[in-house]
């Protein structure tokens, strides 16, 4: 029998005599295979994953972009068609200030921060008639929303092709990295737009809502933008409570808030209740306390109770409630609200055992304060 | 709201009356703002504040 020329009887004869060679020829082929094409192989398929999570990046920006002028045009009411301009907004993006000389970059930092703040608000104002405060922040976040999402498919599509245009495979084992955080939170994003949209809590507002509790009966004065404060007794204690401005979807601006407190009396004591991410195997809605400024952001909020408390000696404590980015964004869960009356609990067991009669404590209530008042 | 295409929260309401402390929950309608009173309690004259929105998961 003759295959391609080749007498197969022979073939066979000869394989029977020497079998040896036959299996090292197929244990090579594969590792000559590999050893030439295996990062191509990998890349391949890396590539073909990522690309699946790329398509669903670009899914959710289309949908929640889809979403948010759908929203807009029929809930608000516009002086000319906003889609274009509101389109021009996505793509904004935010130079950070040069840190190769760290000294000042914090007031930097705020400075630019503050000011895209200011322009986005004033660029909305102007777009639309008889604006509240509650719909221009709800504007504001998913604004936020829309310009994230947009963000982390533009980067991580360029990460992809760049990997894949020079066929380089270490390039693209930071992405396979970095992809499955990004989608969490691109996840998160994604369903926290309806929250955001029908102005209900989100799982970040459980510091507001407890300390919005116990503003309930006392008299409110703005103490910064969007942030408000009020005073009350606990156990022959002057308690200042500090919260962002409810039920606008904002954090308000605690630092300058406890700066005008400082100016009326300086505290004894700072607790800071907030949402806090949670690690793994951790419980949803579980509490914890610990030592320090609890406020998360870009830091410069952080920094700047922290410069104040230290200037004034004032120890920080926080109480945190642990749970997941999709938890802290969304719309919050029960066990995350029913856990306010056992934080309350802890909040007053700390002030008693931290100060004494007489002595006076600031409580903030860190976090967006969407759907939630005082 | 949806976590994934087979997780649908829906959102309530939980109010409770000032006076008499009579708890009711109701589906979240727009409006809705933790600490606001705009309804009358169905058991006594008092306002019913409402203390929690929250979204229950059903799969």
């Amino acid at each position: 029998m003759e295959i391609f020329g080749y007498n197969l009887d022979e073939f066979l004869a000869w394989v029977g005599e020497d079998i040896d060679t036959v299996m090292m020829l197929i244990w090579i082929l594969p590792v000559i295979i590999f050893v030439f094409y295996g990062q191509r192989i990998q890349l391949i398929i890396s590539s073909n994953e990522i690309k699946k999570d790329i398509g669903k990046l670009d899914e959710y920006t289309t949908s929640t972009k889809k979403d948010f002028l759908n929203y807009v045009k029929t809930n608000l009411t516009y002086k000319s068609d906003p889609s274009k301009k509101l389109d021009s907004f996505f793509d904004y993006f935010t130079i950070m200030p040069v840190d190769m000389d760290p000294n000042g970059i914090i007031s930097k930092i705020n400075h630019l921060v503050r000011s895209r703040e200011d322009f986005i608000r004033l660029q909305i104002n102007t777009m639309f008639s008889n604006l509240s405060s509650v719909e221009l922040s709800k504007l504001q976040n998913l604004l936020e929303i829309v310009t994230t999402l947009q963000l982390f498919h533009k980067y991580t599509r360029h990460l992809y092709l760049t990997a894949k245009k020079q066929k380089n495979f270490p390039l693209i084992l930071p992405l396979q990295m970095m992809i499955p955080f990004i989608m969490e939170e691109a996840v998160a994003l994604k369903d926290a737009m309806p929250a955001i949209k029908n102005g209900q809590p989100i799982g970040d507002g459980i510091g507001p809502m407890i300390v919005g509790e116990m503003m309930l009966g006392t008299t409110k004065e703005s103490a910064a933008v969007e942030t408000v404060w009020s005073k009350t007794i606990f156990e022959d204690r002057d308690l200042f409570l500090l919260k962002a401005e409810g039920p606008n979807a904002t954090v308000g601006r605690p630092g300058d808030g406890l700066e005008k407190i400082i100016s009326i009396k300086k505290p004894d004591l700072i607790i800071m209740i907030d949402a806090s991410l949670k690690l793994e195997g951790e419980d949803s809605a579980s509490i914890a306390k610990g030592f320090g400024a609890a406020i998360g952001g870009i830091g410069t909020e952080r920094f700047k109770i922290e410069e104040i408390a230290t200037n004034n000696q004032i120890p920080i404590l926080a109480l945190v409630v642990k749970q997941s980015i999709h938890e802290a964004i969304t719309l919050m869960t029960k066990e995350i609200a029913d856990s306010a009356k056992t934080v309350k609990d802890e909040l007053y067991e700390m002030i008693r055992e931290n100060t004494s009669s007489g002595q006076s404590v600031l409580v903030i209530g860190v976090g967006n304060t969407i759907g939630v008042s005082q | 709201m949806s976590k994934s295409k087979n997780m649908i929260s829906t959102c309530y309401t939980s109010m409770e009356c000032n006076s008499c402390k009579f708890i009711k929950k109701r589906k979240f309608s727009d409006g809705d703002v933790v600490f606001s009173s705009n309804e009358s309690c169905s058991e006594c004259d008092g306002k019913m504040l409402i203390t929690k929105i929250f979204g229950v998961i059903m799969d």
